[in-house]
């Protein structure tokens, strides 16, 4: 995590991918806004401690305890980067304060946000913790112009409950609206863009027609860029996104290949990629509260099975298989430990699901003993034909094949017992606290 | 419906429960077999009812059994006798 951000950092955090032929969507939008709250977790964490602002500090990765995540503006004053290990850290700046990262609270934030950007647009697309990208497509009959639609934005933001930064009179980040940076524009990158050149608790709005004009300035850092592709783009004299797009696009291509092609287009401001929203899928979540916190990890993994197993036998997954995983860990302290499995052939097979679980327990175990476990199931593929079939119609198709093929059965063991050896579940007080009056066991004969 | 051919379901079945120092249960044991320790504590609640005629007393726990099981262990208040119990 801690790697994959400090590129981000410095090359800028857009990924998304060019769309040429995209089949059409309803939750599709051309014009988008990029909301960008930079170092999410960080501010997460000056939330619940104030006195994180006035001191360097830094969030460890929740991967490896020893390299540091996110790094506040005062530590890198020091000389401290995101990657760098704890005593690396620690030597530059005597006074740096380490915090545990905390992923569920960091989530939960981050899901308010995209709750409350969704009462503005119904297109939202997450990118990274922190960054979002709405779709404002039709949004100009409800609130106007772009700055309308931005302030819409930023309002709901401050209503949501948000927080992030710290609330004290002496901070310069008083409301989560000041920390969040806002760009609207043609396609995502160009909203990335705006967002990136915004002041805190600002917006920059590139009119239509005047993607080319606004890019050009731009350094090449805000282009997805590797590492090696930056140095050679350097070496061969170019700073800005305009000088790329100057540049025949054949010979950016015939240097770069098809990355190079994307490059150029997205530096060019002819690539419109278009904000997709996605259908929010009611999550199914099973938990374990531990009485004492567990710390051994074969418990933790069998705790693990049994959830799985629970999660799968609600009604809502049948039918239906898991494509993404999450299991989360409430750790002594208030930590927390967070993991996510996205399965390449979705799953409603227990030990399947488990196994990348598994892995990464293996892999990064949380750093505490866990007092609370739950899984979730955030993601579906439809099953089988047949299972899809047994969802939808569960009650009406197979009702009559069911009592004809029970009545013979039933027949045939009263036949052979002399008695019918088969009940019927009925209600007597499905209102009474006590459990065994609610329900009685009767003879059942068809 | 006849009536006499009703059968109970979730009938309650005694056991001996070891607790701590605060009262939670520490290992169930049934008639037969051997005990078997809790692993965790999920809800509590206490129910009161029938005051009016054989007055009910319990206190509820929710629990996960070493080997998984989850059930539903009350302690009768008025007899002192723990019963266990599917959820």
């Amino acid at each position: 995590m801690g790697t994959g951000l400090a590129i981000g950092a410095i090359f800028g955090i857009y990924s998304g991918p060019i769309e040429t032929a995209m089949p059409r969507n309803h939750l599709a939008s051309t014009t988008a806004a990029c909301c960008w709250i930079p170092l999410f977790a960080l501010r997460c964490e000056e939330a619940r401690r104030p006195e994180l602002t006035s001191q360097p500090s830094a969030l460890l990765a929740s991967d490896t305890a020893r390299r540091l995540w996110q790094v506040s503006p005062l530590a890198r004053r020091a000389g401290v980067k995101p990657g760098m290990t704890v005593s690396q850290a620690i030597g530059l700046c005597h006074s740096l304060r380490l915090c545990e990262p905390d992923p569920v609270h960091y989530d939960e934030q981050f899901a308010r946000l995209l709750a409350a950007l969704s009462e503005v647009s119904p297109v939202v697309e997450p990118a990274e913790l922190g960054g979002a990208y709405v779709g404002t497509d039709g949004l100009g009959g409800l609130y106007g112009e772009p700055e309308g639609i931005v302030e819409e934005m930023q309002l709901r933001i401050v209503d949501c409950g948000l927080r992030i930064g710290n609330t004290g009179v002496e901070s310069t980040i008083r409301n989560p609206q000041s920390a969040i940076r806002v760009g609207w524009g043609l396609g995502k990158f160009v909203a990335w863009v705006a967002a990136s050149r915004a002041q805190p608790g600002g917006a920059v709005i590139v009119r239509p027609g005047d993607e080319a004009q606004f890019l050009s300035a731009q350094p090449l850092a805000v282009l997805p860029l590797d590492s090696d592709t930056h140095r050679r783009l350097r070496q061969l004299g170019l700073k800005t996104l305009g000088q790329l797009a100057a540049l025949p696009e054949e010979a950016v291509v015939s240097q770069f290949g098809g990355a190079g092609r994307r490059l150029w287009r997205l530096a060019a401001g002819v690539a419109v990629e278009r904000v997709v929203g996605r259908e929010t899928p009611e999550p199914i979540v099973a938990a374990i509260t531990f009485f004492s916190p567990v710390a051994e990890r074969e418990l933790l993994a069998r705790a693990l099975d049994q959830l799985l197993e629970r999660a799968l036998k609600h009604p809502r997954r049948i039918g239906w298989r898991v494509q993404v995983v999450r299991v989360r860990a409430e750790l002594e302290h208030g930590a927390s430990w967070l993991v996510e499995a996205i399965l390449k052939d979705p799953s409603a097979d227990r030990d399947r699901i488990a196994a990348p679980l598994r892995t990464r327990l293996e892999q990064a175990p949380p750093t505490g003993a866990v007092e609370r476990l739950a899984v979730e199931f955030t993601a579906f593929a439809p099953g089988a034909a047949d299972l899809q079939l047994f969802a939808r119609d569960a009650s009406a198709a197979a009702r009559a094949d069911r009592r004809r093929a029970l009545r013979t059965a039933a027949r045939e063991i009263k036949l052979r017992l002399k008695r019918s050896l088969l009940y019927h579940v009925i209600e007597v007080q499905p209102w009474s606290r006590l459990p065994e009056r609610r329900y009685a066991l009767i003879d059942y004969e068809p | 419906m006849k009536t006499d051919r009703l059968r109970t379901i979730n009938t309650p079945q005694r056991v001996e429960v070891e607790v701590d120092a605060n009262g939670m249960p520490l290992i169930v044991k049934r008639e037969s077999g051997n005990g078997k320790r809790v692993e965790a504590v999920g809800e509590m609640w206490r129910i009161d009812d029938e005051w009016w005629r054989d007055p009910i007393a319990r206190r509820c726990y929710e629990v996960v059994l070493d080997g998984g099981g989850r059930v539903v262990l009350y302690e009768d208040l008025i007899s002192g006798e723990w019963f266990v119990q599917k959820p």
